[in-house]
């Protein structure tokens, strides 16, 4: 190890004392060189009337630099090889306060004293002994001082006290011990920040091959952080060890105590000439993503949601880092869960326990594997499923992915994803394997029906604010069926999300309809054509619709009940015309044709009947035929949506009775 | 103008510019539901736009300009609010350009926002012009 020069290094003075013909005394010493610091070109003056005088061209401590320092001492003077000081005050070139300096220094023993303060903001007393030790205590240190001191910390803006000791035992090693209170630090920005810091430090330090070997512990006790995107209090403990040596800092291993996480480990090495993180490796294990998720996981990868995504289970893994880009990760679950609550506070999406591995590396693919236990999509239970996808970059396959529902699934082919620049984009394809309308339906809360659900989507397209189903979705139901194409979902995950249809019906039942809805009793078949239909929450909002009684022959038959809702659906007053007479007298009528069409545009249903309407508007919903016959005829072709909604939900509630007119 | 009728403002104006320049047609459900979330959390925004905390983007964005004056423990949650914001104003720029008929549109549709947000910017607030911040 290189020698150190522990005091006044000798081999490098050049003593020049002289006499003036003032009767000054002068010594002057070109130069005092030191790992820690340095001096140069010191020049102390000793008048005959006991003041002591030092400048100094230049002092360097670390890499901070300083030019032309002048130390005035009321009282001192050199004496038998003893120099002193006495009220020295120190002024620095751009610091605002001085620096009270009293120091002994015996330059034959090369032992002594230093005492540095700055009135209330700190005192650092210094003893040097004869075999080259130092220590230091230091009380109550503003650390203001340092955005004076050392220039380039100014832009971190530290602050707080600390109190300390530090010792130096020369070729032995070299100790700091301290507490900092009331720390502080922030950046302009306010991205990086502290306040209230109440920490506990201790750093040993030992000559090592071609530099040092440290070890150091922090407690940090009090106060909290903010690191972008992160908020994180006091609680963290952390011991580590390392070398440092050419200006490279290497932990070669520290375990950090971290509220959540059974065990974290960490390595790094920092090159403080060029500023960067050469390389750093993180590894936890049996972490509660309950405590974690919301802190660490959801500022990073969705702070928009953050209140909604919820986290449970366990996660272990491991990062690494080169030049401070992620290289390589991963992570491993234990029973995980994740949930996304929806927008709309609804219960959204939800999986787990997930278990299994997902390893992701920068320059290769690699193979995720993961066991899902079940799930939520809003109201419909997912179940359980594996999860096997290749990842390449920011690229995710999937072969196919068989997501279980209700008694069909989902079944995803040939799923590609690629996280490019402005978001998620890729496609596949999709089957929806039969499902049950009765499980169905009772899922989402609606009257039972019977039938089948599935779907043939060979085009399935994602792209931001975007799915897109390229195929055909049919529910075979009410002995017809229902065909929706053109499906797209926009903005799923945000407040303005939408779905986008185009649905045909064709013969539904009209018994089982009106059955299954409480709504009378209609026989007959209707077809239907719903163009652009737009849900808003699984509400529509608009759509261009037209029902019409199927062609063929079969019974037509409406109900007296059934006229009655029509009837009721148009209010007061706005809708019947009928054949009052006949209405209390049959519990069944004739009809030859059902027919009306509805545009709802900005909270409006445009509707229309059979035919042309009349010059007064009106328009005919259901035509008579057979015996008895009558004829049901809107007067309103103008009707706001939501009223009707309310008046059906109240027909079909039966708490609406018929207005007859 | 009071701070609350900024947004709707600002809504207007860009969907008139829109209309003039290319027929656009920006009322729909999905719009006002997304004009809706935007509005509410102007609330929000407005004293953080005032203090600085929070800029007004070039690209039609918000942005996290300087975070010094907000309390420490709230500065995650103004990170959320930015981030929640700018997905609904993303969203938004995509949906005018659906509702015009042509999602190819939504560049233009950004930029136009993004020039009337710094327009309609209220003295005191801060803006990004230049690649640099400015107050106005």
């Amino acid at each position: 190890m290189r020698r150190l020069c522990m005091f006044l290094c000798t081999a490098l003075l050049m003593w020049s004392p002289a006499a003036t013909a003032l009767g000054v005394l002068s010594l002057k010493i070109d130069r005092v060189e030191h790992p820690a610091f340095g001096l140069a070109n010191l020049s102390f003056d000793f008048p005959s009337d006991g003041r002591v005088s030092l400048s100094i061209g230049a002092l360097r401590i670390a890499d901070h630099r300083w030019r032309r320092l002048r130390l005035e001492c009321a009282g001192g003077g050199f004496d038998a090889a003893v120099l002193r000081c006495e009220r020295g005050v120190l002024r620095l070139p751009g610091v605002r306060e001085s620096v009270r300096v009293d120091f002994a220094l015996d330059m034959v023993a090369r032992a002594g004293t230093l005492e540095l303060s700055v009135a209330t903001r700190g005192r650092i007393a210094i003893e040097l002994f004869a075999d080259g030790s130092a220590r230091a205590n230091v009380s109550a240190l503003d650390l203001t001082l340092l955005r004076e001191w050392v220039p380039g910390l100014a832009s971190v803006s530290p602050g707080g006290r600390f109190d300390g000791v530090f010792n130096w035992r020369p070729s032995r090693d070299i100790e700091l011990s301290g507490r900092l209170d009331g720390g502080h630090f922030g950046t302009r920005d306010g991205l990086q920040a502290a306040e209230n810091l109440g920490v506990e430090v201790s750093i040993r330090l030992s000559p090592g091959v071609g530099g040092w070997d440290w070890q150091a512990t922090l407690d940090w006790q009090d106060g909290a952080a903010y690191l972008h995107p992160f908020y994180v209090e006091a609680g963290i403990w952390a011991r580590a060890h390392g070398d440092f040596s050419d200006g490279r800092l290497n932990v070669r291993e520290a375990a950090i105590s971290l509220e959540g996480v059974e065990q974290l480990a960490a390595s790094a090495v920092i090159d403080f000439r060029a500023g960067s993180l050469v390389r750093a490796a993180v590894a936890l294990a049996n972490a509660d993503l309950a405590v974690v998720g919301p802190k660490w996981v959801a500022p990073l990868v969705a702070p928009a949601a953050g209140d909604r995504l919820k986290f449970a289970g366990r996660v272990s893994g491991a990062m690494e880092f080169e030049h401070g880009e992620l290289r390589a990760l991963d992570a491993v679950f234990d029973e995980a869960g994740f949930s996304l609550a929806g927008g709309d506070g609804g219960p959204g999406l939800a999986f787990g326990p997930m278990s299994g591995h997902v390893p992701w590396r920068e320059n290769r693919s690699t193979q995720a594997s993961l066991h899902i236990g079940g799930g939520w999509w809003q109201k419909l239970a997912l179940g359980a499923f594996d999860l096997d996808a290749r990842i390449e970059g920011r690229a995710v396959r999937v072969d196919r992915l068989r997501i279980p529902v209700l008694d069909g699934a989902l079944v995803f082919d040939d799923l590609s994803l690629n996280d490019g620049d402005v978001g998620w984009v890729g496609g596949g394809s999709l089957v929806v394997e039969p499902l049950s309308m009765p499980l169905l339906t009772e899922a989402i809360g609606l009257p039972s029906m019977s039938g089948v659900l599935s779907a043939s989507i060979p085009g399935l397209r994602v792209s931001p604010g975007e799915v897109a189903l390229d195929g055909a979705m049919v529910v075979s139901v009410f002995d017809g069926y229902l065909r929706a194409t053109g499906l797209r979902l926009l903005e799923p995950f945000g407040v303005g999300s939408h779905l986008f249809a185009d649905i045909e019906a064709r013969h539904i039942d009209l018994a089982q309809l009106t059955e299954t809805f409480s709504f009378g009793s209609i026989s007959g078949f209707v077809d239907a054509d719903i163009r652009a239909l737009e849900l808003v929450r699984w509400k529509p909002v608009g759509f261009a619709a037209r029902i019409d009684s199927s062609p063929g022959h079969y019974r037509r038959r409406i109900s007296q009940r059934a006229v009655q809702n029509i009837s009721a659906l148009g209010g007061a007053g706005a809708m019947a015309a009928i054949q009052r007479g006949i209405l209390g007298f049959f519990d069944t009528f004739g009809y030859s044709r059902i027919g009306f069409g509805c545009e709802l545009h900005a909270g409006v249903c445009e509707m229309d009947g059979i035919g042309k309407p009349g010059a007064d508007g009106r328009f005919v919903i259901v035509s008579g035929g057979g015996i008895p016959a009558l004829d049901v005829i809107g007067y309103n072709p103008r009707v706001d949506w939501p009223v009707l909604v309310d008046r059906l939900q109240r027909v079909i509630a039966g708490n609406t009775a018929a207005e007859v007119r | 103008m009071k701070i609350a009728h900024l947004v709707c403002a600002v809504l207007m104006s860009a969907s008139l510019s829109a209309v003039a320049q290319g027929n656009l047609e920006i009322d729909s459900p999905a719009i006002g539901a997304l004009k809706q979330s935007m509005q509410q959390r102007h609330a929000q925004l407005a004293p953080l736009y005032q203090s600085g905390a929070v800029g007004i983007a070039a690209d039609g964005s918000v942005a996290l300009r300087s975070a010094a004056s907000v309390p420490l423990a709230q500065r995650g949650q103004v990170n959320a609010l930015i981030s929640a914001e700018n997905a609904d104003r993303s969203a938004l720029y995509r949906e005018i350009a659906r509702a015009n008929g042509h999602p190819e549109w939504e560049g233009d549709v950004r930029k136009t926002f993004a020039e009337r947000w710094v327009q309609r910017a209220q003295p005191g607030w801060w803006v990004q012009q230049g690649g640099g911040w400015v107050q106005k």
